[in-house]
């Protein structure tokens, strides 16, 4: 235990009897928001931008850009925004896109390879973990959810592309198929078939964006990274209203023993947890 | 009811409940099937109407080919409720990746991508050849998916593929000179290694922030005003020394992986557009007078006229629709169009049931009751055409000259199903 470790713990007033249990405490807590973290996060992608990132061969230069940053970016805000607001804990975006990287892996092997036979080259995720990671950092650095919001959420977007290119370019060298040319990742669709995805619903790219690098790519990243701007506050926001402390357990006991003494104590909480960027 | 046996009670069904959820989660099993007999009938009966189709092989080893061939007729009295076929892909129905696609035609046009302006009233060869992957029995259907109105499953049939999934392999060499030595586990180790390098960071960050007292005690100080203490100058340094890690990382990946693949191209998604078989014209000219449903007889009744227009008699041998089969099997040719390789469970066991078999005259008009009978319509599920909205049927008739050469035409028109046993009882 830290000197800074141990100047928490003195500032929080706990009783010596409370202080064993805090930790344990501390790990019931963690497992649970873990498990919540991690569903909420794996359903509300899956609602929103889900069929984007299932297979190798719709991981377009255009949507798959464009959606996958903003899709997950809200819940990576709100956790940001509840353990910031509760705790100041900076590991909220981290976690859920963690978590939503660890739970699509098992999803992959268990239902997509596992009962669909799909092979795991046409399934493959891609991951926003590096545009957390940056979200996380710069709030930490600024102490502030509005210019995390003008930073965070931009680079967030931006690193998207570059950060699954590494580990994906090869999807998209040219190959030959039937005559054509292709893209391996087109022939891995083709050649193991989803009865239930059509190849016309990959016709999605309109028009033209070619301005920088012959490419629209880069167009759909910072058209993404400018959207994840706005989805953050709004997240945010939404974040902070779950902090709410009258949902807490705040019996007159359970203040005792944390010392959490007095009504008026929850209230204060609750109040300075709504305000967002209470700690800006 | 005790308090004991209520604990009980409730004991019992947490177990059965953990039980299900353990059953459905973990021992949950692959579907052999895959909903063919779900599309309404109107769609089955009345979009495409695949025949002559044949499968290669029964029992395949992996890696070894199959090959599923035939044609399809674009029905005419195309359904209002579907979308006509502007736009559609040539797939195939089987539970899963068991079996690979090698090779997709359309009137030998190849057809890895979508088919666009497909005509309606005309008639398109296809071809698939399929290759084994997994070991099983598998049913196998040639499926065209049309933009509107959903996938339209052809007839399927079982294809047992042996040996060991292991063995399965597809080598492809990219244009650029990369050999990959199989497709099914390219760039996967790639993908996994730089995610877990990631992941790797992630948790680093996080043990960083939760290895020190947590949840009370931080909201605790944040309560008495006292924040400073749980952000330290030691974390803003870390938080620094990430930002920038993660931007070296990803710059400096980037711009390794643009060098190394010099050479890249996006998705290709497109449509082509081929033409039809060349029409024939029409021998045998059908008006359909009268269709009736014996709900509790499984049988459907057609009335219709036929007006030989051919110089040769023609003979009624076959009634098709929704991939079922009835065949006139006093008529040896028509029999003998069924295919060795085509599903038994297709083709109706009963006799196709006519008023007047007996051949049509070169400029005869005739009126005919068909009757195709069979528990097959209830056990494809073809039925609930009776709630259909707009209440219709249709279907193809094969007709066979005296040389026994083959003659199609549409039959269709509203049907009206009739509930024999519930009028006899209120007959009575």
């Amino acid at each position: 235990m830290t000197e800074n470790d141990r100047a928490i713990l003195k500032v929080s007033e706990l009783s010596s009897r409370a202080i064993p249990w805090s930790r344990t405490l501390d790990v019931l807590i963690i497992v649970v928001a873990a498990f919540l973290v991690w569903s909420v996060s794996h359903i509300s992608f899956l609602l929103l931008g889900g069929d984007w990132d299932f297979f190798i061969d719709w991981k377009d230069r255009q949507y798959w850009i464009l959606i996958i940053p903003i899709t997950t970016i809200i819940m990576a805000a709100s956790f940001q925004a509840i353990f910031w607001n509760l705790f100041r804990l900076p590991v909220g975006a981290t976690a859920s896109l963690l978590l939503l990287l660890l739970g699509t892996w098992i999803v992959r092997y268990h239902s997509w390879q596992g009962l669909a036979y799909f092979p795991l080259s046409l399934v493959v995720p891609g991951t926003c973990l590096m545009g957390a990671l940056v979200l996380d950092a710069i709030l930490v650095l600024s102490r502030s959810w509005l210019v995390t919001g003008m930073f965070g959420a931009v680079l967030y977007g931006l690193l998207f592309y570059p950060a699954n290119w590494i580990y994906m370019a090869g999807y998209f060298q040219p190959v030959m198929n039937m005559g054509d040319m292709t893209s391996v990742a087109d022939l891995i669709g083709y050649t193991f078939p989803r009865a239930g995805t059509p190849e016309y619903i990959r016709i999605i790219e309109r028009g033209t964006l070619r301005t920088f690098g012959d490419t629209p790519t880069w167009v759909s990243a910072f058209f993404s990274a400018f959207v994840c701007i706005f989805l953050y506050y709004m997240f945010w926001g939404l974040g902070v209203l779950a902090c709410n402390a009258r949902f807490f357990p705040v019996g007159e006991r359970f203040k005792l023993i944390y010392g959490n003494k007095g009504k008026a104590a929850g209230k204060a909480v609750g109040a300075a947890a709504a305000q967002p960027g209470a700690a800006s | 009811m005790s308090l004991h046996r209520m604990s009980l009670r409730r004991f019992g069904l947490s177990i059965l409940l953990a039980a299900m959820t353990a059953a459905t989660t973990l021992v949950s099993l692959p579907a052999a099937a895959h909903g063919e007999r779900a599309t309404e009938p109107y769609i089955r009966t009345r979009t495409v109407h695949w025949y002559d189709v044949t499968w290669s092989s029964e029992k395949i080893g992996v890696n070894d080919k199959v090959t599923v061939e035939g044609k399809f007729h674009l029905f005419t009295d195309w359904p209002d409720a579907a979308s006509k076929p502007e736009l559609a892909f040539l797939s195939n129905a089987s539970p899963g990746a068991v079996m690979t696609r090698v090779e997709s035609y359309i009137n030998d046009m190849p057809a890895q991508q979508s088919v666009r302006q497909l005509e309606i009233g005309r008639d398109y060869p296809f071809k698939m050849v399929m290759a084994g992957r997994v070991p099983g029995r598998w049913h196998l259907h040639p499926v065209l998916n049309v933009h509107g109105a959903g996938p339209i499953v052809g007839p399927g049939h079982w294809v047992e593929v042996t040996g060991s999934a292991a063995d399965y392999k597809l080598p492809v060499t990219t244009m650029t000179g990369e050999v990959i030595d199989d497709l099914q586990h390219y760039g996967v180790a790639r993908v996994q290694w730089w995610q877990a390098g990631y992941a790797l960071l992630a948790v680093a960050w996080i043990v960083w922030w939760i290895r020190r007292p947590l949840i009370v005690p931080r909201w605790n100080a944040i309560r008495k005003g006292r924040e400073d203490l749980l952000i330290t100058r030691t974390d803003d340094r870390v938080a620094a020394g990430l930002l920038v890690l993660v931007l070296v990382v990803v710059i400096g990946g980037y711009r390794y992986t643009t060098q190394k693949y010099e050479y890249v191209v996006p998705l290709q998604a497109g449509s082509f557009k081929t033409k039809p078989l060349p029409q024939v014209p029409s021998l045998v000219a059908v008006e359909m007078k009268d269709a009736t449903y014996d709900v509790p007889g499984r049988s459907l009744r057609l009335d219709v006229e036929i007006t030989n227009q051919s110089e040769s008699p023609m003979r009624l041998g076959e009634f098709t629709t929704a991939n079922l089969r009835f065949l006139d099997k006093s008529l040896d040719v028509a029999v003998a169009g069924v295919d060795p390789s085509f599903p038994k469970d297709l083709v109706a066991g009963s006799s196709l049931k006519l008023s007047d078999s007996s051949p049509i005259a070169p400029g005869e008009k005739r009126t005919l009751r068909i009757e195709a009978t069979d528990a097959a319509w209830e056990i494809e599920r073809l039925v609930s055409f009776l709630t259909n909205v707009d209440s219709r049927v249709g279907g193809m008739l094969f007709f066979f000259d005296a040389k026994g050469q083959r003659h199609m035409a549409e039959v269709f028109g509203p049907i009206v199903p009739v509930f024999t046993q519930l009028q006899l009882a209120q007959s009575h």
